[in-house]
């Protein structure tokens, strides 16, 4: 594959919560408004492009036998980055993501990709990779942030965009609430590849 | 054997520039963290206490030394002075004092004559709805305008004595301060 391939691959084919169905835990917790989705988003995504290209720089140094405690190690040391600079610069967003930020070390996307994509191939693919698949977590988490926070709170990005003698429905601001998006959201995506496949097959 | 060795030395290398990178990154954060942290969790408490400042309280904050605790380090008391063309007028400072549910964190307007501008409670645990009812402007306005020198005491809110009181003794132990302090503070 190409590096650009390597790149859109994750904005679609395998776009983290919804193709790989993968770091659910942020995706339903910190999406409560669009600004938040994306705040973790980005945040996923700096240490995701990061410990990719760090670990596809070390692959051929670090031993088959303590591969996974040093990717562990390097993941760690890029979020604990993020949470120093996100408290440093951004801390009304840092309170709110809270426990979230440090529990990037353990979001099975970035260990993900380190075993399975950046620990096999050159950093220039890795960091292709890791940038993808983190901008269409992103995405993802900035969509559905979105959705929920227009129907949980009536505003956009904080600004009240619903008619005045709207009610917001609280439970979208819920887990459970949620859950009922991303399933709609993927039951979308799916229609639509079905869709696509389909003309595909007609020509 | 040699694969042994070649893994100790690989995580050791691995942690060790990590360990270093993120004592860089602690350092060149330290006081962004440190200013946030106060801006955001007392300077709304400051903000209520102080008016008709022309410089920024938070910025120009000054920390006396109190006291030492017993293992003689220096225990810190952060003043934010409210000053107008350069001079120090009124000052605000938190006091603890014990409530209902744990220490409740007040932070105390107090001016130069010697009087009780106003408190802002800044931190508690009290019961939701009986306790927290002291963070209430009908509460706290009560303080309005005492005179530091002698002892506090306001009416206390009925059903949250232990609360009201917790208020009085921290209002009680940042007058204390002032008293103590003066010629640092101001």
């Amino acid at each position: 594959m190409s590096i650009k391939d390597e790149f859109t691959k994750g904005l679609w084919q395998t776009v983290p919560p919804f193709r790989l169905v993968l770091g659910l835990c942020p995706t339903l917790a910190t999406t409560t408004s669009g600004l938040n989705g994306m705040g973790m988003g980005l945040a996923t995504t700096f240490v995701l492009v990061f410990s990719n290209l760090f670990v596809s720089l070390l692959r051929r140094f670090i031993p088959n036998q303590v591969r996974i405690a040093s990717f562990i190690v390097i993941i760690a040391s890029f979020v604990v980055i993020v949470e120093l600079v996100m408290q440093a610069y951004f801390y009304p967003l840092f309170k709110i993501l809270g426990i979230f930020i440090p529990l990037i070390v353990v979001n099975c996307i970035i260990l993900g990709r380190a075993e399975a994509f950046a620990s096999k191939q050159n950093p220039l693919a890795s960091l292709a990779d890791g940038l993808g698949i983190g901008l269409g977590f992103t995405i993802s988490l900035f969509v559905l942030g979105c959705i929920r926070e227009l129907l949980g709170s009536g505003t956009l990005l904080d600004i009240p965009v619903m008619w005045s003698s709207f009610e917001p429905f609280a439970f979208m601001l819920k887990p459970p609430g949620a859950f009922v998006v991303l399933g709609i959201l993927l039951a979308a995506m799916n229609l639509i590849s079905q869709v696509q496949a389909r003309k595909g097959g007609g020509r | 054997m040699r694969d042994i060795i070649k893994m100790i030395i690989v995580l050791t290398i691995i942690g060790a520039v990590s360990g270093l990178a993120l004592s860089l990154v602690y350092e060149g954060t330290k006081a962004p963290i440190e200013y946030q942290t106060i801006k955001f969790v007392k300077e709304p408490a400051v903000k209520k206490v102080l008016t008709g400042y022309d410089n920024d309280p938070i910025a120009d904050r000054k920390k006396i030394r109190i006291g030492e605790d017993e293992r003689g380090k220096p225990i810190e008391l952060i003043i934010f002075p409210a000053k107008k063309a350069g001079a120090t007028f009124a000052v605000a400072l938190e006091g603890k004092g014990k409530g209902f549910g744990g220490l409740i964190g007040v932070m105390v307007g107090v001016s130069k004559e010697g009087r009780l501008l106003d408190i802002g409670i800044t931190s508690h645990s009290e019961t939701p709805g009986i306790g927290s009812k002291v963070g209430e402007t009908s509460f706290t306005e009560k303080f309005k305008g005492l005179a530091t020198d002698r002892e506090i005491t306001v009416d206390g809110i009925s059903g949250a004595t232990y609360s009201s009181k917790g208020v009085m003794s921290a209002v009680t132990q940042a007058l204390g301060y002032v008293n103590t302090f003066n010629k640092e503070i101001f």
